[in-house]
């Protein structure tokens, strides 16, 4: 009996507790958005101010205005370290309540995105995750706004060429990615676009277990001498990355990154050596803006939330902040089309699907110039937002191009072409055919 | 009391050998059975199913698989993720080449693909031994999953690099993909574990798991009384790579839905191997015992500041947790090394003597 | 015959062709093979005395760049953090001889193997706890590591050697010597190898178990100092660096568990090899990326040779 007691009463009860803590009880007038979080594990670093910035940025709505029209912002975090097994855990655990799923890791996103269909909850993959995600038709509950990885590859491209892809004929671009489906992602575009455009396309990998050791990738490079090295690196390989190339001498006004390629925390470890380094952004920070100042004011000087020293410049804190922006302002949109206080997960799809980030409505939320203006729809769930290139000047990030656009003429048939050939891999798999361009 | 012996004779060979030596035994895997089969699935919530019930069972499968291979024939592997994987892929390039097999033939053969591979990983058994061995299935560990990652035939040239489970329906209900119910999914898995862990037992108490042991304990010594050392250790690494294999399946068909190379790593080795000496190697029990405590202690765990609104960020649960399981693996070590089967039979012992102490 | 002639005739071609790059593939492999000799180092000093297989020699060396790191962020100046850091790891040594080993004197390798690797666990919760999960950098300057590099122009092409790879190697060198003559002339460093030989007779002569064991441990622990250190000042210091833990595996394998020699000539080897192989072979022709693996199935091959690995004990066995 005593065995029996301690090998299933025990888990039995514990299980029972956590079923009813799955299921907390909701106050009239708050939302739970949860947020798969990593502030662990070998990407802590880079997720660390991500999620402050969210976190932040919710709590200054909250105190400020006592959260959006009146119903609280019940921001929470469920740790994943980065693993997809921990992901299921989380998106189990928080999809009872939950009106919306940030899974952050590219892994994670492609687990929950078949199942967004079946439990009807909305995936927000801001700049992440799978970028056929963007066509809304096949993947109603996904959203990757305001840029996808294949609109980034195309902005960097448009500005290594200065704006026109034909000079980059004969030119060699490496493509230094991690081993990952994250870093493979932009490659089905950039193929498309060596072939139009008669520039080679030489993918180098760099493996998980590589990411601080990359000589062997770099000699590589060194030996194939390319005109420009693009990167789609992540954690720790940023920094190894940068460290390579100060190191064999690399031009780097040669070397551009994807967004998440610029995080001031890694760039801190090579200082002056990755001077003109530039990696473009969707984002930029804008410590000065009135959002920005109001979290100060509201939220970090009342000493409510802690962040790292400097961590309030960064580009991935300030990110952190506009990525709540998104939720909030579907959440906003979702309220005034229902006519509701407290949206559930089906009204926020709607307001995902119906963002508009004009230049009012930036300024009316205090976040002029920190975003380009974008604005989703039932066919667009990226809104294929503009961006800049941001240089490191050694101390920080600074804009140095003009508002970059994505080539949509070259993605949008491809998107179509991955989304569908997904939905056909998938069947059956819903499509929403009532929605027209 | 409970477990008294009083009255229970022993008149045949046969009886003094059966798998129930006390009529308690029996009474008691009954009543865990009725709670697998019936109380729970009556009872548990989708997300008991998704993250405590189904996993538990899979990871225990895998346990049992490596325990056949390092509890009972010694050979000690670290490959065990990579092996899952290879289950993983076949099970997903035959569901794609062939959409109207039948998925438990699916998954049944695909332990076949993995077997193929784990024998050819253990030909170097035949003359490397103990950690030697340990690392050279380091090996097949990162070899495969380079070839995961590199071969885009075996995810169908997905863009993304990974396998996605598509919906696929066995007598009308889905039973892979985001269709399908937890509750099917939980007792699909359990019907295959339950089944395996049948068979296991048999294999375990028969003549091939004899001729295992003689080798765990000493192969010269085997080999002199005339075990085959080849049959006998290529055997073990196919049985035990197959079921591996079939875990591997469970896994990311009946668990997690997609899974890119990476999910496999040595991370995954590591903690199917935690389960199988912590559960205790050379038993089939301290499988299932290793897999509640390294599988479903941490999400409960999880769950506990919350339950009691402690404020505590979900960062620092985090970090709590892997050093309250490391902490748990050196303690559990320190008080009994042979593991949990081995203190389930101690406790076992001292209930049939209770309340006499000798 | 395209392929023979890709395998066998173009990388050696392309060695040849540019012979500044092949010393330059050669070097970076080098001070990539002193890292992983000092990380196996680490192991086998500790395989050696206590029969351990000390998987939480990873954890180490990211716990001992942490705290140094961490006690320089607080002010501490970084000559002073050094001797307080191996302080904080004279003190791990300690808390593991009695918390962990002691405890399981006598069980099966297995075990101690796992005990060990529930260390790095409990360690990397810890360590997170305490550090945070941000990358940190490495102070090299405050350590008087000079950071420049030389270049040299050899058969008209050009080959950089970064000074602090250099320094590395050398330190590396010396902390070799130091201990190779600490382990064959001290009266502790014959105790210790008395204590690899054999545990009983080694007490019966007097020699303390827990002890000896203290001090390998540390001694490992100043190893995982000097390999954070060196690590740390090429990538920044964070938990990611744990996963070196497994580029020593194949070394152990390939120079034998209670190596020495092996551990420093494996090491070297692997780093050049591995490196030499993804160049010239890996990158062209199997997608790259080979390091992964390469080390381990070269390791493989030598073992179905020499089971002991190349400089490993003889196995004798008895029934």
């Amino acid at each position: 009996m005593k065995r029996l007691r301690t090998t299933f009463l025990l888990p039995a009860a514990l299980a029972a507790a956590c079923m009813l803590s799955a299921v907390p009880a909701m106050s009239q007038d708050s939302v739970s958005l949860p947020n798969l979080s990593y502030r662990t594990g070998p990407f802590a670093a880079t997720g660390i101010p991500l999620m402050n910035g969210q976190r932040d940025y919710m709590m200054m709505l909250n105190e400020r205005d006592g959260g959006v029209n009146g119903v609280k912002l019940g921001y929470e975090e469920c740790e994943t370290g980065y693993s997809t097994e921990k992901g299921v855990e989380c998106y189990e655990k928080t999809k009872a309540t939950g009106i919306v799923t940030q899974p952050w890791s590219t892994g994670i996103t492609l687990q929950v995105l078949p199942k967004s269909n079946v439990d009807k909850i909305p995936i927000l993959a801001p700049g992440y995750g799978f970028s056929p995600m963007a066509d809304g038709k096949v993947f109603q509950w996904a959203f990757n706004p305001p840029a996808s990885y294949w609109d980034g590859a195309s902005m960097i491209l448009t500005n290594i060429s200065d704006g026109n892809l034909d000079n980059l004929k004969g030119k060699k671009i490496v493509l230094l990615h991690l081993d990952h489906p994250y870093g493979k992602e932009p490659i089905p575009l950039l193929e498309v676009l060596a072939e139009k455009h008669g520039f080679t396309l030489l993918p180098i990998p760099v493996g998980l277990k590589e990411m601080q050791n990359q000589s062997a990738q770099w000699l590589q490079i060194r030996r194939e001498k390319p005109d420009f090295v693009v990167m789609w690196g992540w954690g720790a390989m940023n920094a190894g990355a940068l460290t390579e190339a100060a190191k064999t001498r690399f031009p780097m006004d040669k070397f551009v990154g994807i967004w998440w390629s610029g995080h001031d925390g890694d760039m801190k470890s090579v200082g002056e050596a990755g001077k003109g380094y530039r990696s473009i952004s969707w984002s930029v920070p804008v410590s000065d803006s009135p959002v920005m100042q109001d979290i100060k004011k509201y939220v970090l000087d009342p000493k409510k939330t802690e962040i790292g020293e400097g961590e309030f410049d960064w580009v991935f804190y300030q990110r952190g902040v506009l990525i709540s922006m998104f939720t909030v302002e579907a959440i906003k949109a979702a309220q005034e089309h229902f006519n509701t206080k407290v949206v559930n997960a089906e009204q926020l799809r709607w307001g995902f699907e119906n963002l508009k980030i004009n230049d009012a409505k930036l300024a009316e939320i205090g976040m002029t110039g920190m975003i380009a203006p974008f604005s989703t729809s039932c066919a667009d769930h990226s809104g294929h937002a503009g961006g800049w290139m941001l240089e490191w000047d050694g101390a920080k990030f600074v804009k140095v191009s003009d508002l970059l656009q994505a080539d949509q003429g070259v993605i949008a048939p491809l998107v179509e072409a991955e989304a569908k050939k997904y939905a056909e891999a998938n069947a059956p798999w819903p499509i929403n055919e009532d929605c027209k361009m | 009391m409970l477990y008294r012996t009083a009255g229970q004779f022993k008149t045949s060979y046969a009886a003094d050998h059966a798998l129930f030596p006390v009529r308690q035994d029996a009474w008691l895997l009954g009543v865990i059975l009725l709670f697998a089969f019936v109380i729970f699935p009556l009872t548990a919530s989708e997300f008991t199913f998704k993250a405590l019930l189904t996993p538990v069972l899979i990871y225990s499968l895998a346990a049992l698989g490596l325990n056949i291979l390092t509890g009972y024939a010694g050979q000690l592997s670290l490959g065990t993720g990579a092996f899952m994987g290879v289950g993983a892929y076949a099970c997903f390039k035959l569901i794609t080449i062939f959409p109207e097999m039948n998925v438990l033939v699916a998954i049944l053969l695909s332990g076949f693909f993995s077997a193929a591979i784990g024998v050819a990983f253990g030909l170097p058994s035949l003359r490397i031994k103990g950690f030697y061995l340990a690392i050279a299935t380091l090996a097949a560990q990162f070899f495969l999953i380079w070839l995961f990652e590199k071969w885009a035939w075996l995810c169908n040239y997905s863009s993304s690099g990974s396998i996605q489970v598509p919906t696929v329906e066995m007598f009308g209900t889905p039973v892979f993909g985001p269709n399908a119910l937890a509750i099917v999914q939980y007792y699909f898995v359990l019907g295959i574990v339950t089944l395996i862990t049948i068979a296991a037992i048999n294999i375990t108490r028969g003549r091939i798991g004899r001729m295992w042991k003689a080798v765990r304990d000493m192969d010269i010594a085997a080999e002199l009384v005339g075990i085959n050392l080849m049959k006998a250790k290529l055997s073990a690494f196919a049985v035990s790579s197959y079921v591996v294999g079939v875990s591997g399946a469970l896994f990311v068909f009946l668990w997690r839905g997609a899974a890119e190379p990476i999910a496999f790593d040595i991370g995954l080795s590591f903690r199917v191997l935690f389960i199988a000496i912590i559960g205790g190697l050379g038993s089939v029990l301290g499988n299932f015992l290793g897999a509640i405590l390294i599988v479903a202690l941490p999400v409960i765990l999880n769950t506990l500041p919350a339950t009691f609104g402690v404020p505590i960020s979900s960062a620092m649960v985090e970090h709590l947790n892997t050093m309250i399981v490391g902490a748990l693996i050196i303690a559990i070590l320190v008080i009994e090394p042979h593991g949990l089967a081995r203190f389930w039979q101690i406790v076992r012992e001292k209930l049939i003597m209770w309340p006499f102490p000798h | 015959m395209d392929f023979v002639n890709s395998v066998f005739v173009k990388p050696f071609a392309d060695m040849v062709a540019a012979p500044d790059f092949f010393l330059q593939v050669l070097w970076e492999g080098l001070v990539a093979g002193v890292l992983y000799a000092l990380i196996a180092l680490g192991f086998v000093l500790i395989y050696k005395s206590s029969r351990i297989f000390n998987f939480a020699q990873g954890i180490m060396v990211v716990f001992a760049a942490l705290t140094l790191v961490g006690l320089h962020e607080k002010g501490v100046p970084a000559l002073l953090a050094l001797p307080l850091t191996l302080f904080v790891m004279y003190l791990l040594a300690v808390a593991v001889e009695r918390v962990v080993l002691r405890p399981l004197i006598n069980q099966p390798d297995m075990i101690l193997f796992m005990a060990t690797i529930g260390i790095t666990l409990f360690l990397i919760g810890f360590g997170e706890i305490i550090f945070g999960g941000e990358n940190k950098v490495m102070i090299t300057e405050a350590l008087y590591i000079p950071t420049g590099s030389f270049e040299f122009e050899p058969f008209g092409g050009f080959l950089l050697i970064e000074q602090k790879d250099l320094t590395a190697g050398i330190g590396a060198g010396v902390l070799v010597g130091v201990l190779l003559l600490f382990l064959n002339k001290s009266r502790i460093g014959r105790a210790i190898r008395a204590l690899g030989d054999d545990h009983q007779a080694a007490l019966s002569v007097g020699i303390s178990l827990s002890t000896i064991w203290v001090i390998v441990w540390f001694i490992a622990g100043v190893i995982a100092l000097a390999t954070g250190i060196v690590w740390g000042a090429r990538a920044g210091v964070s938990f990611a660096l744990e996963v070196i833990a497994y580029k020593a595996l194949p070394v152990l394998m390939l120079g034998g568990l209670e190596s020495v020699t092996g551990a420093i000539v494996g090491g070297l080897a692997i780093g050049i090899l591995e490196k030499l192989f993804e160049i010239y072979w890996g990158q062209p022709l199997l997608g790259g990326n080979t390091e992964t693996w390469f080390a381990f199935v070269l390791a493989l091959i030598v073992l179905l040779f020499r089971p002991q690995g190349l400089f490993g004990e003889r196995i004798i066995e008895r029934v």
